[in-house]
C-alpha cells in the first residue's frame, strides 16, 4: 500500500509538473487589448495554476487504480475494506475548504473592485444603446451621436454607459474581455482602458458583440471596434461631426424599426 | 392468471389504446370548454370571442384536467372521491400504456419516454452542429436556428430533470429501501401522465412560430416573441407540477417506507442522492412555475412584472428563474453522482469510501444551492454589491462536491476494478465531472466570468456536467440495471464499443468548445466570425460521432431485449436489495418483507452481515456475499 | 405471516405518510407564494397606493380568519361523531369562503389602480392566485360536505376531512402574510 501511494503520488507530481508548465506557456487569450482584459487574463491564469494539481490528482488516482488492478472477469477477491472513517476525509475537507477560500479571496474578491469598479473621471464617456439588432454609440463630449461603429483612443480611460431600447442585450468586446448586459430601463456601466491599437479588419475580436440572446439576428448584432491614436481619433470625430449633419437621425431608426417589424407577434 | 391470458386475446392490441384515446378525447373536450368559456366572457364584454393566447391558456387549463381524468385519474382514483369504487387497470403489456400504479411500470414509462425525447433533442443538436459547419450558417436561417436551439435546450433540460429521477428513481428507490411501492402510487402515476402534454405542447408550439428565447426565456424578449413562448410557459408549469409531485412522493417514501433495519446509515447512496434531489425539486420548482405565471400574465393579462417601460423589472425574472434553475442543475446531477458512486462501489468490490462524508456532501449541496443563484447574473446589470457574496457562496459549493469526489476516488483506490460497461461509464463520469467542476470555478469567479459568461466556455462547462456526469451516469445505470429490469443481459462488446465512441466523441466535441469560448465565440448564435470555422468544423464532426454512438446503444438495447441471454437474479453479485430478488422483480417486489442488518457496500469486510435478507414468507434464507 | 405483518405495518404508517405528504405539499406551495410576495416588493417597493379600500381589506381578512375557526369546529365535531355540528360548521365555512371571494370580486371591480402598474400587477396576481386556492378549497369542502351528508366519515376515519381543513388553514395562513404585504406595508 505504501508503494502504491508513492507511485500514485509520483504520477501526480509528474502530471502536475507537465500541466503547470503548459499553464505558464499557453496563451489562453489572443492578446488582451485593454487593461482590465489583461487583469482578467491574469486571474484566469492564476485559477489554472490552482486547477492543475486538482485535476491531475483525480486523474492520477483514476489511472493508477485502473493500471494497478483491473479484470474483465469477475474478481476473485474483494478489495481492501477501506471505510474512510478516519482522519483522511477530515483532512480532505480542511484542505479543500482552505483552497476554496483561497481562490475566493484571490483572484476572486480581491479583483472585484478593479474589474467591476467605475472610473469616476474617465477621459472619454461613451453612451451605448442596444436595439434589435445593432448598437448605437454616442460620444456626448464630442457631439457625435448614434454611430454604429466604436472608435476609441488608445491608452485613455473610457466609461461606457449602456442601455437598451427593447430587450436584453449584452455589450461584449471579446478583445477587451469585458461585458455587461444592456437592460431596458436601466443604465449599466463598464470602465476600461484600451492598451493596444487595432481594428476589426485585422482582429475579429475587436467588435462589439451582443452576448445575450435577443431574437432573430442576435448572432449578427455586432459592430466593429477600432483602437487608434489620439490624432486619428480626433480626425475620426471631426469626420463624424460632418457626416451627422448630412444624414439625419431618423433614417437609420426607421430602417432598424422595419427590421424588427419582421417578427410577427 | 388464466383470466389475464384470455383477456390478452388478439382484439386487445387495440384495447391498449382505449385509455389514451379517452384521455385525448376528454382533453379536447376540456380544451373546447375552456375556449368556449373565454369566448362567452369576452363576447359579453363586447370583444372578439377568440384571443389566441388567452383562449389557449384557459383551454389548456381545462384540457389538461380532461386528459388526466380520461387517461385514468377518474377510473382509478377520482371515483373514490365521490364514494364510488375504483376500477382495476389493465394487466400484461397494456399496463405500460395506462394509468398504472406499479412503480416499476412507471419507472419504465419514464425511461422510455425520456429516452425517446433524448434522442429527438439529440437530433436537434445534430442540426445545430450542421448549421455551425459554416460561419454564415450551413443549413437554416437565423429564425429556424433560434427555434431549434431553444427546443433542444428545453427538451434536454426536461430529460435531465426526469430521466434518472423518474426512471431509476421510480423503479429502484422502493426496491433499494425494501418497500413494496412508493408512498403515493396514484400521485406517482399522475406525475408521469402530466408529461405527455408537456411534450405535445413543446412540439406543437412550433406550429405557432415556436419561441426563440432559449430555455431561459428572459423577458422582455419572451414578452414580444411568437406565441410559442406561451406554449413553453404552460409546458413548464405542467412539468413543474409533475416534478413537485415526484419530489413529494420520493421524500415521503424514503422517510416512511424503509424496511425494518434500513436505518439512515444503511441507505444505498443512490437513495441519498435521490432524497437530496427530491428536496430541491419539491421546493424550488415553484419558483420556475411562478416566473412562468408572471410571464404568462405579462403576455395575456397586461400586468407589468417584467416590462421596464411600465415600471416592471426585467432582472427580477432572472432572480426568480435562477433561484430555481441553479438548484435544478443539482436536481440533474445529484442522482447521477449517487448512481455513479453506487456502481463504483459494486464494481471495485470495496466499501463505499467515506460514506457518511458523501452523504454530507449531498446534503451540503442541497443546503448551499439556495444561496448561489446570482452567479448566473454577474454581468446582468444587477446591483454590484451582490457580486462578492455570491462569488463566495458559489465557490464554497466545491467543498461538498469535493467530498463526493473523495468518496469516488477512495472507493476506486486499490479496488478490484471489474471492467464492465456500467463501470466504464461510472469512471467516465468521474473524469468528465472533474472537467465540468474545475471549469465551473472559472465561471463562479466573477472577474473571469465577466469574459466567459454567455460564451462557448459556458456551453462546454454545462455540457460537461449534464452530459458528462448525468447522461453518462444514465447510460451506466441503464447497462447496470438492464438485466434487473428485463431479465436479460445486454451485449457486453457492443456496450463497451458504445462507451468508447461516446466517451471520445463527447470529449472531442466539448473540449474544443472551451477554446472557442476563450477566442470570442458567444453562445446561441446561428452565425459566427470566419476565423473560428476550423475548430467549429472539428467540433461538428466529433459531435456527429457522439450522436452515432447512440445508434449502437439503441441497437444493443433492442436486440438484447429480445435475444439477450438470461441474466439471472444477480449477474453483478452485488449486495444491495434489488439483486436479492428475481429479474425482473415480482409485482410486490419482495415475496416477504426484507430484513436489513448490514451496510450495503461492505465488500471484503471480515464478518460483515449481509445487507439485507429477503426471506420466503416467515423463513430466513441467508443471502450472503 | 410476515407478509400480513408487513401489510399491517404499512397500514399503521399510513396516517403518518399522509400527514407528511400534505405538509410537504404545503412547504412546496409556500415557495410559490413567497415568489409572488418577493416580486411584489421588488417591482413595487415597500409602499402601497392610498386608494386601497382598507375597510374591505380588513373585512375579508376577518371573514377568512373566522372561516378557519368554523373549519376547526367542523373537524372537532367529526372527531367526536357529532354529524349535525360537523355539517353545520362545514356549511358555515363554505359560506364564509364565498363571502371572502365575493369581497375579492368587489375589490377587483372597484380598485382604483390598474393592472399594468407595478403595484397593480402584484396586487391582482397575488390576490388572484390566493383566491384560486380559496375556490379550490371551497370545492373540496363542498365535496366533503356532500359526502358527509351521505354518511361518509366518522370519528374512526376522517382523513379526507382533516386534509381538506388543513389545506383551508394553510390557505388562510398564506393570507395572513399577503394581507399585510398588500394592505399594511408602508415605509
Amino acid at each position: 500500500m505504501k508503494r502504491d501511494l508513492v507511485a500514485a503520488g509520483a504520477l501526480w507530481l509528474i502530471l502536475t509538473a507537465i500541466g503547470e508548465l503548459l499553464a505558464v506557456f499557453v496563451d489562453f487569450y489572443p492578446l488582451a487589448k485593454a487593461d482590465k482584459g489583461e487583469d482578467i487574463e491574469h486571474a484566469f491564469r492564476v485559477l489554472v495554476y490552482f486547477a492543475v494539481p486538482v485535476f491531475t490528482m483525480v486523474v492520477a488516482v483514476l489511472v493508477y487504480s485502473f493500471l494497478r488492478q483491473h479484470t474483465t472477469e469477475f474478481p476473485t477477491d474483494d478489495g481492501p475494506p477501506l471505510q474512510g472513517r478516519g482522519s483522511i476525509p477530515l483532512a480532505w475537507f480542511v484542505i479543500t475548504s482552505a483552497l476554496t477560500l483561497a481562490i475566493a479571496i484571490y483572484p476572486g474578491l480581491v479583483s472585484i473592485p478593479n474589474i467591476f469598479g467605475d472610473e469616476p473621471n474617465p477621459d472619454l464617456v461613451v453612451e451605448v444603446e442596444g436595439m434589435q439588432w445593432t448598437w448605437f454609440v454616442s460620444y456626448p463630449q464630442h457631439d457625435v451621436a448614434r454611430v454604429s461603429e466604436l472608435v476609441l483612443p488608445v491608452d485613455r480611460t473610457v466609461r461606457f454607459n449602456i442601455t437598451s431600447r427593447d430587450v436584453l442585450h449584452s455589450f461584449w468586446i471579446p478583445g477587451f474581455l469585458m461585458k455587461i448586459d444592456a437592460v431596458p430601463g436601466r443604465t449599466t456601466t463598464i470602465s476600461l482602458k484600451p492598451t493596444k491599437t487595432g481594428s476589426y479588419q485585422t482582429d475579429p475580436n475587436l467588435r462589439v458583440q451582443c452576448a445575450e440572446l435577443c431574437g432573430l439576428f442576435h448572432s449578427k448584432m455586432r459592430i466593429p471596434v477600432s483602437v487608434v491614436s489620439d490624432e486619428e481619433f480626433a480626425a475620426w470625430l471631426e469626420e463624424q461631426a460632418g457626416a451627422a449633419d448630412a444624414a439625419p437621425l431618423s433614417e437609420e431608426t426607421e430602417a432598424a424599426d422595419a427590421l424588427s417589424g419582421g417578427i410577427e407577434r | 392468471m388464466t383470466h389475464t391470458a384470455e383477456r390478452e386475446a388478439p382484439a386487445s392490441a387495440w384495447s391498449a389504446l382505449v385509455p389514451l384515446a379517452r384521455g385525448v378525447l376528454w382533453g379536447l373536450a376540456g380544451f373546447g370548454l375552456g375556449v368556449a368559456l373565454i369566448a362567452v366572457l369576452r363576447a359579453g364584454a363586447g370583444r372578439s370571442a377568440w384571443s389566441l393566447e388567452l383562449s389557449i391558456t384557459f383551454g389548456y387549463a381545462l384540457g389538461i384536467v380532461g386528459w388526466l381524468f380520461g387517461v385514468g385519474v377518474w377510473e382509478r382514483w377520482g371515483r373514490e372521491w365521490f364514494g364510488l369504487s375504483t376500477k382495476e387497470g389493465p394487466t400484461g403489456w397494456q399496463r405500460y400504456f395506462a394509468f398504472t400504479l406499479d412503480h416499476k411500470v412507471i419507472g419504465i414509462q419514464y425511461l422510455a419516454t425520456f429516452l425517446l425525447l433524448f434522442l429527438l433533442a439529440g437530433l436537434f443538436a445534430v442540426l445545430i452542429r450542421a448549421q455551425l459547419l459554416s460561419p454564415e450558417g450551413a443549413v437554416m436561417g437565423e429564425g429556424t436556428y433560434n427555434q431549434v436551439m431553444s427546443l433542444h435546450g428545453i427538451i434536454m433540460v426536461a430529460v435531465a430533470v426526469a430521466s434518472i429521477i423518474g426512471g431509476f428513481g421510480n423503479y429502484f428507490v422502493p426496491i433499494l429501501i425494501g418497500a413494496e411501492d412508493v408512498a403515493f402510487p396514484r400521485v406517482n402515476a399522475l406525475s408521469f401522465w402530466l408529461v405527455p402534454p408537456v411534450a405535445v405542447l413543446l412540439l406543437t408550439a412550433q406550429a405557432v412560430g415556436g419561441w426563440d428565447s432559449g430555455w431561459t426565456a428572459y423577458p422582455p424578449l419572451s414578452l414580444q416573441n411568437a406565441s410559442g413562448q406561451l406554449f413553453f410557459s404552460l409546458a413548464i408549469i405542467t412539468f413543474g407540477l409533475s416534478s413537485i409531485l415526484g419530489g413529494l412522493n420520493f421524500l415521503t417514501t424514503i422517510i416512511y417506507m424503509r424496511a425494518p433495519g434500513m436505518t439512515w446509515g444503511r441507505l444505498p447512496i443512490f437513495v441519498w442522492s435521490m432524497f437530496s434531489a427530491a428536496i430541491l425539486a419539491l421546493l424550488f420548482t415553484q419558483f420556475f412555475a411562478a416566473a412562468m405565471l408572471m410571464l404568462i400574465l405579462d403576455r395575456i393579462a397586461d400586468t407589468s412584472f417584467f416590462k421596464a417601460a411600465e415600471g416592471g423589472e426585467p432582472i427580477l425574472y432572472q432572480h426568480i428563474f435562477w433561484f430555481y434553475s441553479h438548484p435544478a442543475v443539482y436536481i440533474f446531477v445529484l442522482p447521477g453522482l449517487g448512481l455513479t458512486l453506487e456502481i463504483l462501489a459494486h464494481f471495485s468490490r470495496k466499501p463505499l469510501f467515506a460514506y457518511r462524508w458523501a452523504v454530507g456532501g449531498f446534503l451540503g449541496i442541497v443546503g448551499l444551492s439556495a444561496i448561489v443563484w446570482a452567479h448566473h447574473m454577474f454581468v446582468s446589470g444587477m446591483d454590484k454589491r451582490l457580486i462578492a457574496p455570491f462569488l463566495v457562496t458559489t465557490e464554497i459549493i466545491s467543498v461538498p462536491t469535493g467530498l463526493i469526489f473523495l468518496s469516488a476516488l477512495g472507493t476506486l483506490w486499490m479496488g478490484r476494478l471489474w471492467i464492465r460497461t456500467p463501470m466504464l461509464f461510472a469512471m467516465g463520469v468521474v473524469f468528465n465531472f472533474l472537467i465540468g467542476g474545475v471549469t465551473g470555478i472559472f465561471l463562479a469567479d466573477a472577474p473571469t466570468d465577466v469574459n466567459l459568461s454567455d460564451t462557448y466556455f459556458v456551453v462546454a462547462h454545462f455540457h460537461y456536467t449534464i452530459i458528462g456526469a448525468e447522461i453518462f451516469a444514465l447510460m451506466g445505470g441503464i447497462y447496470y440495471w438492464f438485466p434487473k429490469m428485463t431479465g436479460r443481459m445486454y451485449d457486453e462488446r457492443l456496450g463497451q464499443l458504445h462507451f468508447w465512441l461516446m466517451f471520445l466523441g463527447f470529449n472531442l466535441t466539448f473540449l474544443p468548445m472551451f477554446w472557442l469560448g476563450l477566442h470570442g465565440m458567444n453562445r446561441r448564435i446561428a452565425t459566427y466570425t470566419p476565423d473560428l470555422q476550423g475548430v467549429n468544423i472539428f467540433v461538428s464532426v466529433m459531435g456527429f460521432i457522439l450522436a452515432a454512438s447512440f445508434l449502437i446503444f439503441v441497437f444493443n438495447l433492442l436486440r438484447s431485449l429480445v435475444w439477450g441471454a438470461q441474466a439471472g437474479a444477480d449477474p453483478w453479485r452485488a449486495r444491495t436489495l434489488e439483486w436479492q430478488v428475481s429479474s425482473p422483480p415480482p409485482v410486490e417486489n419482495f415475496p416477504a418483507p426484507p430484513v436489513v442488518s448490514g451496510h450495503p457496500y461492505d465488500y471484503g469486510v471480515p464478518g460483515a452481515p449481509a445487507h439485507g435478507v429477503v426471506g420466503m414468507a416467515g423463513g430466513s434464507d441467508e443471502v450472503s456475499r | 405471516m410476515a407478509v400480513a405483518a408487513a401489510h399491517a405495518d404499512v397500514k399503521a404508517r399510513r396516517p403518518g405518510i399522509n400527514q407528511l405528504g400534505l405538509w410537504l405539499f404545503f412547504a412546496s406551495e409556500s415557495f410559490l407564494f413567497s415568489a409572488l410576495a418577493t416580486a411584489r416588493f421588488v417591482i413595487a417597493g415597500t409602499d402601497r397606493p392610498d386608494e386601497l379600500n382598507q375597510a374591505l381589506g380588513l373585512a375579508i381578512t376577518s371573514v377568512l380568519l373566522l372561516s378557519s375557526l368554523t373549519a376547526y369546529l367542523a373537524e372537532c365535531a367529526i372527531a367526536r361523531d357529532d354529524r349535525p355540528a360537523f355539517l353545520r360548521n362545514l356549511l358555515a365555512t363554505i359560506m364564509l369562503g364565498l363571502l371572502f371571494v365575493a369581497g375579492v370580486v368587489v375589490e377587483w371591480s372597484t380598485a382604483e389602480f390598474h393592472l399594468s402598474e407595478p403595484y397593480g400587477s402584484a396586487f391582482f396576481s397575488m390576490t388572484g392566485v390566493h383566491a384560486s386556492h380559496v375556490v379550490s378549497g371551497m370545492a373540496m369542502l363542498a365535496l366533503v360536505y356532500w359526502l358527509g351528508l351521505r354518511g361518509h366519515f366518522s370519528a374512526k376515519g376522517y382523513w379526507g376531512v382533516e386534509a381538506t381543513i388543513k389545506y383551508w388553514h394553510f390557505v388562510d395562513v398564506v393570507w395572513v402574510f399577503f394581507y399585510p404585504a398588500l394592505y399594511l406595508v408602508s415605509w
